[in-house]
């Protein structure tokens, strides 16, 4: 077993490792038409992305792709380096957010919200055996 | 002793149904499992930007699955199959298999067979997305299991949302607009008369669909039933489509889930725009 930052940072040396910089990921990318980062230089969103992942400010193409990755994941069909760019940008989201280089999502009342909707749906016998 | 676990992940707590006949399809097919999920279980996933604490909830679930003996866990949200595969079980050691809920039925599909007797007409149309095809294949079997619901007919179409359900799009100025107007495109080229959603966060997105464009809306798992002929009733899409939300859910029920956190929590997520 391992902890989990430890994970993150063996993933992170083992994905810049093997990058070769070639922003094929990026092209392949169905939400950058709909980013901030849309008329960017695939290869070099690809190195701020890796800034950040590594705890930098990366640039602003690569902050805005970062931020609208959704995890399609067509960008690891087109990477010939095996490099699991989904991944990638999910640990550099993750980075960022802890570094500030992007806004943290506001989920303060996610739990609270799905637990109003448990009580709306489920019977109290369902919700003390199913919660 | 050693138990399935029917791990549904926290926001489906707003498809109460879907828990209920997920439940009752696995006990058909022989993996009879017991439901788990809510905040007390969660993968972590809608801390992610805190990652300590995200960390800390994925290790209480964990937790939560080894002291109940888990040797199956088999998964509904797709956010908590990745996490699980990424994250969860390489952190803290997972001594269960797992898979996703249409795989089990898929695997039992000859048990579910003889239990579709009841017609369903419809033309299907499945919101896909692309994103977690490669972790289970819903795209390929949710269609084969559909397709033993008599009066069912499955539409090809080649589009593939972005993401791995609509929950992600919702959150790029957008991207969520797009699919659906793309969904929509397909619609109408199928002549589909209904989208089918595989998961919690399409239910929740797409069912204003219903009421905008007269479309139905289901879940591939309200057509199973459909076809087994059991009862069931979509609550939340009856909340979300309703003027009204509150007097929808009825004062009594408004009232055993606590007015004020349904005001505040609940009410604002179902009169959102369509």
């Amino acid at each position: 077993m391992v902890s989990l930052s430890a994970l993150r940072e063996a993933e992170a040396a083992r994905m810049d490792a093997a990058c070769i910089r070639c922003g094929a990921c990026f092209t392949a990318c169905p939400m950058v038409p709909l980013s901030a980062a849309k008329d960017a230089d695939p290869v070099g969103a690809v190195v701020g992305v890796l800034e950040l992942l590594h705890g930098g400010a990366g640039d602003a193409a690569s902050r805005a792709w970062t931020a609208a990755c959704t995890r399609t994941g067509t960008c690891n069909a087109a990477c010939p380096a095996g490099v699991d760019p989904r991944l990638m940008l999910r640990l550099a989201k993750w980075r960022a957010n802890e570094t500030g280089a992007l806004p943290k999502r506001d989920a303060r009342d996610a739990m609270a919200r799905a637990k109003v909707f448990a009580r709306l749906g489920m019977s109290e016998e369902e919700q003390a055996r199913w919660l | 002793m050693a138990v399935n676990l029917f791990w549904y992940g926290c926001n489906m707590t707003r498809h109460a149904e879907i828990i209920r006949l997920s439940e009752r399809l696995l006990r058909c097919v022989g993996t009879a499992a017991e439901p788990v999920g809510g905040p007390g279980a969660c993968c972590g996933s809608p801390k992610e930007s805190e990652p300590r604490i995200s960390e800390a909830m994925a290790g209480r679930t964990m937790q939560g699955f080894a002291a109940r003996g888990a040797t199956k866990v088999l998964t509904w949200c797709p956010s908590c199959h990745m996490n699980l595969e990424d994250f969860m079980a390489p952190v803290s050691g997972a001594a269960f298999t797992h898979a996703h809920l249409c795989e089990a039925l898929h695997e039992g599909r000859e048990a579910l067979r003889p239990l579709m007797v009841k017609p369903v007409p419809a033309r299907v149309l499945l919101d896909a997305h692309a994103g977690f095809n490669d972790r289970a294949e819903v795209n390929r079997l949710i269609p084969d299991l559909l397709r033993l619901v008599p009066g069912v007919e499955v539409l090809e179409h080649p589009y593939r949302g972005a993401s791995y359900m609509c929950f992600g799009l919702a959150g790029v100025p957008g991207a969520l607009e797009d699919h659906k107007a793309r969904l929509l495109d397909a619609a109408r080229e199928t002549g589909a008369d209904t989208i089918v959603t595989i998961f919690h966060s399409c239910h929740r997105e797409l069912v204003g669909l219903e009421r905008t464009h007269g479309l139905r809306v289901l879940n591939w798992v309200h057509l199973l039933a459909g076809g087994a002929g059991w009862d069931w009733a979509d609550d939340y899409k009856a909340w979300r489509n309703a003027d009204d939300p509150l007097a929808a859910m009825g004062a009594a029920r408004v009232a055993a889930a606590g007015e004020e956190a349904v005001r505040k929590l609940a009410v604002p997520e179902l009169a959102r725009p369509r």
